[in-house]
């Protein structure tokens, strides 16, 4: 092995690793950042599907960037679109309806079906910002865990529990009971105009291989809820670009193209790491953004591993159940009855009732394909112009439930990814007259090709599918939501750690601050 | 009008008795008032069909709390509880799975189909018998309000806090996969074999309005799990002359210590006056006094029929009503004329004495509860069957029979709503899936009652056909059931108390409800 030109190694340069190894290095420690790609991105990576089309297929949903990470990375500058599309979603072919990001705007949209419902969209909000808000803590703290003991384990949980106290009483009570209940419920209890609850029912299952009628859908929503989800004003990738320079501004080394073929441990600690193409890198720590289950499955002689935590590995819950396609489109769709052509560039739902999203789950259950999956797309074009050459446009969807597992057998070969892509170019003609005479190319993501493409066991963007006993202090496996492994030097900070998906650098800014109180 | 008793129990389910039985116990004048003319609720053996005694709705017993066995002297008053021996899954092959009272030889049967599994059934059991002991001191325990900052309240948030940790963080990340995931999920973790699985998930459904892939099912699998008889963890019977018996031993104990069990005597309103309860008017207008007034029926009627709406304050109205109840459950009773004999295990048998489960794979179970969710009653229904003749002669007839066939899934609010003609299909559909399974059935039937969540509604006042008083969801359990605030007997109405199952800790046929609303409403004296 070489000598240790390096404190510390991270694998993976999406949001997690980049956030993690600017930490580190800011902190000091000569870092080494690896990516596998030749571009970083991890699951904010965008893609040239066609050629001068870009789209970041995963990247729907740009994710919350925290304010205490981007003030540590000098990131506060960046600056994401102020446009007011949320949802829109179909009523019926010509009728949609467009929820906004301004509250005023969205009651009055809503009050052409239900004034009662309208009448409630500001308390409903306003409850679920506030709940989602003490999430933002939660994801910002260590996961609390039974056995804390030292003071240092038990002050954040202090603070947190004066955060949950400062819901006041009400507010404490409605997070307890919104976390385990279903969204169909949920809204049910708030609204009758089903549309609204279908609209609003998507953020409970986005990426979530259970319906709407099923518990814990209410903890998704509000995960899915927590800071500004806005697209970047300059582009997809924009949080990737400027990550990668606070990266290398900060100190740290980044090198894409590399990757990891093992981990070397010796007496139960990381002694370096062993690239595909036969170079040895020798550290004594090592933070791993890949999937725990590659990292540990994939990258480290069994030997070294209690049959226990192998076991607990094989029992997480992926369930990746979304496939992508995006269209490099002649000119923008037609929507009939969306108020508004900026409305394409939040969230467009197709799928108009709760019942139709619990169906399309139904067949996932089952090992099946929805035979009418839930489509819901955005045209990011709207936003970042450059995605595309002069005046044609992207459009990305993503469709589920579009399971990675399937039954007796069957797999996730081109015919099934066609024969899939060709229903989601009808579920949007359905709505978008001559959708599909304006297709100049397009390309289709399985579950299958997500996990080749972006490193994502079993195709799921979650790294973990986030039901109650996957959160957490049981984040990857129960016991272990502090980021470490029980390899001494080796840390876990990717989307399959706490806090989740969808916060961009979440669980690399926790794990990196783990690597340094401990040194 | 003066007090004439010092506390009135409306409703004489089996809390509503044990309430009775223990505050007549403490020297307290009892009144139970059943609308009924028979008492028990959802808890009664009634002669239906001449010479057949049916458990018309509950059937089989293991919840009751030892510690109500004990203070009330049960065994001395009649209850004498027959265990079920076995539990016989057909499977869809042909073959069976059973698992018997022996131990080692459900482990052989096991064996027969994984021996892996035959392993992981020692272990597992073992967990469970150490997680049931994990919730065993919440079951007895008032809900403490954790938004409150009482000395009580947060005593009894310390007490809990403590009690978690005192678990080890190996049995409490258990405890917390248990309350969070599906008992599909959580099963597919221990078993391989799928009839294993499914016949175990079953009890994640019974009386709920969730599939077996349902997050949330796998702690109705655990609340199913507490059951002890005679120390035996786990193990369900049947009391000897029906659950209606139980009701009668539980009454007796009652009457003994002095209460007053009145049948044919339904409760119209409970009398309010500035803000206190002072006595109860009948339906036949009579009005009878008394300092307390504990309703033993579910929180819908306790809180907006028993009662004005005005009378409470609209944050309680508002969350009574968002409370679930969701009936989902039916029930098919069976006169026969001998014994059905199951192709999978044809003839007379052992396995007759114990239940059979109709639950041959996982899928079987969803796609029946999938039925449900879009409203209709499931065409191939999991049943849970049991022939209580088989253990106690007395049931029926020499050389006839009684079968009791629970039922999942049977929406309340079916798609246009039920009627006869539905009803009718729904017990021809139970009867068909029957008829897979053990094809002389049919032949057999001398006479049939089939029950409805709307039936069960309407006779036992059980909300919606909810067997439990109210889903049994952890958005609804312990200090938020019925409601926050309101989880600790207590109403906002001076003198006016809930015992039933719609308060912690949740139906099944327990008695811990009527035993802690009890025991909160002496401490308070």
């Amino acid at each position: 092995m070489s000598a240790s030109s390096y404190d510390v190694l991270v694998i993976g340069g999406g949001a997690n690793g980049l956030v993690a190894a600017a930490v580190l290095a800011k902190s000091g420690k000569r870092t080494l950042l690896l990516e596998r790609e030749e571009t970083l991105g991890g699951q904010g990576r965008a893609v040239e599907f066609a050629p001068g089309f870009r789209a970041a297929p995963l990247g729907l949903d740009p994710g919350w960037l925290p304010d205490p990470i981007a003030a540590a990375l000098g990131l506060r500058d960046l600056r994401r679109s102020e446009a007011d599309a949320d949802v829109a979603v179909l009523v019926e072919p010509g009728r949609f309806l467009a929820l906004s990001r301004d509250g005023a705007r969205s009651a009055e949209a809503i009050a052409a079906y239900s004034k009662a419902d309208a009448a409630k969209w500001p308390e409903f909000t306003g409850r679920l910002r506030k709940l989602s808000g003490f999430l933002e803590a939660l994801y910002l703290t260590p996961a609390p865990d039974i056995s804390a003991s030292s003071p240092a384990e038990l002050l954040p949980l202090l603070g947190l529990a004066r955060k949950f106290r400062g819901l006041g009483r009400h507010d404490s009570i409605e997070f307890l009971r919104t976390v385990p209940v279903s969204v169909w419920e949920l809204l049910d209890d708030w609204f009758e105009c089903a549309p609204l609850k279908a609209a609003v029912a998507t953020g409970g299952i986005r990426e979530h291989r259970q319906g709407p009628r099923s518990g814990g859908t209410g903890f998704v929503l509000l995960h899915h809820k927590t800071g500004n989800r806005a697209p970047w004003r300059d582009g997809p990738d924009a949080f990737t670009r400027a990550a990668e320079g606070a990266a290398r501004r900060l100190g740290a080394a980044v090198r894409t193209g590399a990757t990891v073929k093992r981990i070397e441990v010796r007496e139960d600690a990381v002694a370096g790491i062993v690239l595909e193409d036969g170079e040895e890198i020798a550290v004594k720590t090592v933070l791993s953004t890949a999937s725990p289950a590659a990292t540990f499955l994939e990258w480290i002689d069994p030997v070294w591993l209690d049959p226990e935590f192998l076991h607990a590995l094989g029992n997480i819950r992926y369930r990746g159940c979304a496939a992508y396609v995006a269209y490099a489109l002649e000119r923008l769709p037609d929507l009939p009855g969306l108020p508004a052509i900026d409305a394409m560039g939040g969230m467009v739902s197709l799928t108009s009732s709760v019942a139709a999203l619990e169906r399309a789950a139904d067949a996932a259950k089952f090992g099946t394909v929805s035979e009418h999956p839930h489509v819901e797309f955005t045209v990011p074009t709207l936003h970042a112009a450059d995605l595309a050459p002069g005046g044609k446009h992207v459009l990305i969807a993503r469709a589920q439930y579009a399971p990675y597992r399937l039954r007796d057998g069957a797999t996730w070969d081109a015919a099934r990814t066609d024969a899939l892509a060709k229903t989601v170019t009808a579920t949007i003609e359905a709505a978008s007259p001559c959708f599909s005479s304006r297709i100049l190319s397009q390309k289709a993501w399985s579950p299958r090709d997500l996990e080749e493409q972006f490193g994502l066991r079993e195709g799921a963007a979650s790294q973990g599918e986030l039901g109650l006993d996957q959160i957490l202090f049981m984040r990857p496996v129960a016991g272990w939501g502090g980021h470490t492994t029980p390899i001494a030097g080796l840390y876990l900070g990717g989307v399959g750690s706490h806090p989740g998906p969808g916060i961009l650098g979440g669980a690399g800014w926790l794990a990196a601050q783990r690597i340094l109180s401990r040194s | 009008m003066s007090a004439r008793y010092d506390a009135i129990v409306v409703g004489g389910g089996h809390n509503g008795l044990v309430a009775a039985a223990y505050l007549a116990r403490a020297g307290r004048k009892t009144l139970v008032l059943e609308r009924r003319p028979v008492l028990g609720g959802a808890a009664v053996t009634e002669e239906v069909f001449p010479g057949f005694k049916f458990s018309v709705f509950s059937y089989v017993v293991s919840l009751l709390r030892p510690e109500i066995i004990r203070d009330l002297d049960l065994p001395k008053h009649g209850l004498q509880i027959l265990p079920l021996e076995s539990t016989v899954t057909p499977l869809e092959n042909g073959d069976y799975l059973a698992s018997w009272a022996d131990p080692d030889e459900t482990r052989r049967e096991l064996c027969r189909h994984s021996p892996r599994d035959a392993d992981a059934a020692v272990v597992f059991g073992r967990l469970m018998h150490h997680m049931a002991m994990a919730v065993k001191p919440i079951l007895g325990m008032v809900p403490p309000d954790p938004a409150s900052l009482s000395p009580g309240d947060l005593a009894g948030l310390l007490k809990l806090g403590g009690h978690f940790r005192s678990l080890g963080p190996e049995r409490f990340h258990a405890l917390h996969k248990l309350m969070t995931m599906s008992s599909a999920d959580y099963l597919d973790e221990w078993f391989e074999f799928d009839g294993l699985k499914a016949t175990k998930s079953a009890s994640g459904i019974i009386g709920t309005f969730l599939g077996p892939r349902s997050p949330g099912s796998a702690y109705v699998l655990l609340h199913h799990y507490m059951g002890e008889i005679d120390g035996a963890f786990r193990a369900w019977g049947f009391q000897k002359g029906g659950t209606g018996a139980i009701s009668e031993t539980i009454a007796r104990a009652a009457r003994a210590h002095g209460a007053e069990l009145r049948t044919g005597a339904g409760v119209e309103r409970v009398i309010v006056r500035n803000g206190r309860a002072t006595g109860v008017a009948l339906s036949s207008g009579e009005e009878i006094a008394a300092n307390l007034v504990i309703s033993g029926l579910d929180p819908r009627l306790t809180f907006t029929r028993l009662v004005e709406t005005r009378e409470l304050p609209s944050e309680l109205v508002d969350g009574i009503r968002r409370y679930k109840f969701r009936g989902s459950s039916g029930k098919v009773n069976l006169a026969l004329s001998g014994l059905p004999s199951f192709a999978c295990t044809p003839g007379e048998g052992p396995h007759l004495r114990g239940a059979i489960s109709i639950s041959p794979s996982i899928d079987y179970l969803e796609r029946a509860y999938d039925d449900a969710k879009y409203g209709e009653f499931s065409r191939h229904p999991y049943m849970d069957i049991v022939i209580p003749s088989m253990i106690d002669p007395g049931m029926a007839p020499p050389g006839n029979h009684v079968m009791s066939v629970f039922v999942q899934y049977a929406p309340y609010a079916l798609n246009g709503g039920w009627n006869d003609a539905k009803r009718e299909a729904f017990g021809d559909a139970v009867v068909r899936t029957l008829a897979r399974y053990a094809p002389n059935i049919e032949s057999l039937i001398l006479h049939r009652q089939v029950l409805t969540p709307h039936d069960i509604e309407t006779i036992t006042g059980l909300s919606e056909g909810n067997i439990f008083q109210g889903e049994l969801a952890l958005q609804q359990l312990f200090f938020l059931r019925p409601v926050p605030e309101w989880a600790k007997y207590r109403t906002p109405i001076q003198g006016y108390w809930q015992c039933g199952a719609g308060t912690h800790p949740g139906g099944g046929i327990m008695g811990a409800s009527g035993r802690l609303a009890a025991m909160e409403i002496l401490r308070a004296a």
